[in-house]
């Protein structure tokens, strides 16, 4: 069985994050990371090899040259092999210009199973699994927290909705997003990390996958970034003065219902 | 001029530093407050192979230049200075002559478990009255039919304590000074080997360091590492630039984990209603801090470099250890004058990182016989 493993780079929670003068791009410092969700699914792509030692995992992303970072990190955790579809000079915020890209490159490799986050952690869009799944034809189910492939015909996942979770089985192929608390991603060995640094990563010209070009190129795109706006700061901490606690706490009091409006 | 690290190099640097996050920064203040051999996270993490960074492919290793050597010693030492002592003794000092020396029997007895982390290796230079003067060595090694019989006694040896193997420094003719030092492999139950007191170290809790006691201790002919007897100290010679270099990239380690901190609380700490980042005194502890650590990383992955490339780098590696290590006590001590009186109470990490810098003054080398072995090389015999 091919298990896919569909990943993203992105910047990295503390990294310093700039609008630029245009407002409508962003100056990121230079700290990259695997998304934080996809670590989820490669771990569980790597213990369904495990299980099944016939599979193979085979680990893309859509994106710049900086990404194959990405992916070496994968192959450093166990992946087999891995690409990059080089995304320069068609880079998009249309979550579907990038699933068409990915359901392509998944028709051209085969699959038995594709795994990716339940969603990215710089744009939150938790679009692009799903979008895939459809249009593969393929079932899909989101959020998934516990993964099991039974056989190489079903899974058994839980997976959360509101207020709980739902058991399913579901039928091979399919598409599967994953949740924090699925599993903890390994810590690479030094034998993957070996392996990882000698890997040569294949890149992939997104125009080679049977698309044409103006369905993915930087016209194509059917969402227009109009401004970027940073978070309002939040106000300074206020320091409640008093002589005496007692008078402290009254002063608190006060500010809470007076100025917060919290009492 | 390149100052590049190559892609390779760039994705160690990031997989190391991711590991370091996720398995020993959150543990580090735990193991400086217990002060005992965090023997779990030994285990999960020596089980990673890390062990045999700088050996080859063929026995377990990775085979790493000296610049990812650097990378990884840097990282580790940002995340526990205690565990990172312990790591770093296995890798480097502990099991240096045992893969130059050792014959294939005692590679496999000591070396490749020790690269598993299954065997705690260290080695034994110091005494109570000499550390950097080896020529004082007082530990013997006397030819006994077929081996040698040791006696001394070694002081401040990291890992000494729970050690599994040691090398040891012994002289086979004390009035030969110098050219009298030999290596010997001590093996954990060998007759008359013990450990004895247990330091209570300032900093760099975590590590056991101590004294290891060799009283009439026998061992086979094969249990001396070295080519010829009296070049142990031509054979230490061959490592010292490294281990100053490890001890430059420790430095520097430290000063970036003590940087950060300081980062974090200039941007939330708020007095006189703005964060204290904005007052231009504390930006200059950053400007200084920023500029002393960009000069002691060049300075060390130059030295890295050289050692990489075979040149000489005797004068720098010791300049670069002594520099980045003087530059991390800076770097601490800023630490704790922009936490404030925080700094002080043990609930809080800056003490920590200021006691851990105050060790490498003296590891690798005091910086007073640094200097003076500086000053004459640059300026030769008159």
């Amino acid at each position: 069985m091919n298990i896919i493993v569909f990943i993203k780079q992105v910047a990295d929670t503390e990294a310093r994050i700039f609008i630029k003068n245009d407002q409508k791009s962003l100056e990121i410092e230079n700290k990259f990371n695997m998304n934080f969700f996809d670590e989820f699914a490669m771990e569980a792509a790597i213990k369904t090899k495990e299980k099944f030692k016939d599979s193979q995992v085979t680990v893309c992303t859509y994106g710049p040259k900086r990404a194959i970072e990405a992916l070496r990190t994968a192959i450093a955790m166990g992946a087999d092999r891995a690409f990059l579809i080089d995304n320069t000079g068609f880079e998009t915020e249309d979550s579907l210009i990038v699933a068409k890209i990915l359901s392509a490159f998944a028709k051209k490799e085969g699959f038995g199973l594709i795994l990716c986050g339940r969603q990215a952690i710089d744009d939150e869009n938790a679009n692009v699994g799903a979008m895939v799944a459809e249009m593969l034809g393929i079932p899909h189910a989101s959020a998934v927290i516990n993964f099991e492939v039974v056989n190489e015909k079903t899974v058994k996942i839980d997976n959360e909705i509101e207020g709980g979770k739902e058991s399913a089985e579901v039928q091979l192929p399919a598409l599967f997003t994953t949740q924090k608390g699925l599993n903890t991603p390994r810590v690479p060995l030094i034998t993957g990390v070996m392996k990882a640094m000698k890997a040569v990563i294949p890149t992939v010209d997104p125009t080679t996958l049977g698309l044409a070009k103006e369905d993915i190129d930087l016209n194509a795109s059917g969402i227009e970034t109009v401004s970027l706006e940073s978070p309002k700061q939040r106000p300074p901490v206020k320091i409640i003065d008093g002589e005496s606690p007692e008078e402290k706490v009254r002063n608190l009091i006060r500010v809470l219902k007076e100025e917060a409006k919290a009492l | 001029m390149n100052f590049a690290l190559s892609e390779e190099q760039e994705f160690f640097k990031k997989i190391i530093a991711d590991t370091v996050d996720k398995m020993i920064v959150p543990k580090a203040q735990e193991i400086d407050e217990k002060d005992e051999f965090p023997w779990d996270l030994w285990r999960e993490f020596t089980g990673l192979g890390y062990i045999g960074l700088r050996y080859p492919e063929e026995v377990g290793g990775m085979n790493a230049d000296k610049v990812m050597c650097m990378t990884f010693y840097e990282e580790i030492a940002r995340g526990s200075v205690g565990f990172a002592q312990s790591v770093i003794m296995n890798i480097l000092m502990g099991t240096y002559f045992v893969y130059r020396f050792g014959s294939e029997a005692i590679k496999e007895r000591c070396l490749l478990p020790a690269m598993r982390g299954e065997k705690v290796a260290t080695m034994c230079f110091t005494e109570d009255q000499s550390g950097s003067d080896l020529g004082a060595t007082r530990t013997t090694a006397v030819k006994d039919g077929d081996g040698w019989r040791i006696n001394g006694t070694k002081m401040w040896i990291t890992n000494g304590p729970i050690c599994d193997f040691c090398t040891v420094l012994a002289t086979n003719d004390p009035s030969k000074g110098l050219k009298g030092l030999n290596f010997f492999l001590v093996e954990k139950g060998t007759p008359g080997f013990s450990s004895g007191q247990v330091l209570n170290k300032l900093g760099c809790r975590g590590t056991v360091t101590g004294e290891l006691v060799f009283d009439n201790v026998w061992v086979p002919n094969e249990n001396f590492l070295g080519a010829e007897l009296g070049k142990g100290v031509f054979y230490v010679g061959d490592i010292l630039d490294e281990v100053r270099l490890m001890t430059g990239a420790m430095a520097l380690g430290i000063a970036r984990g003590a940087y950060a901190e300081a980062m974090e609380f200039a941007k939330k700490r708020v007095a006189f209603g703005q964060p204290i980042g904005n007052f231009q005194l504390i930006r200059e502890k950053f400007a200084e801090m920023d500029t002393l650590m960009n000069a002691a990383r060049l300075m060390v992955y130059y030295g890295a470099w050289l050692l990489e490339e075979g040149l000489d780098c005797r004068v720098l590696a010791a300049e670069a250890k002594m520099y980045a290590t003087e530059v991390c006590c800076k770097v601490v001590d800023e630490l704790t004058r922009i936490y404030g009186a925080n700094a002080f109470a043990y609930e809080y990490s800056p003490q920590r990182y200021f006691r851990d810098a105050r060790f490498l003054l003296y590891g690798g080398g005091t910086h007073e016989v640094l200097r003076d072995f500086i000053g004459r090389t640059l300026i030769g015999k008159l």
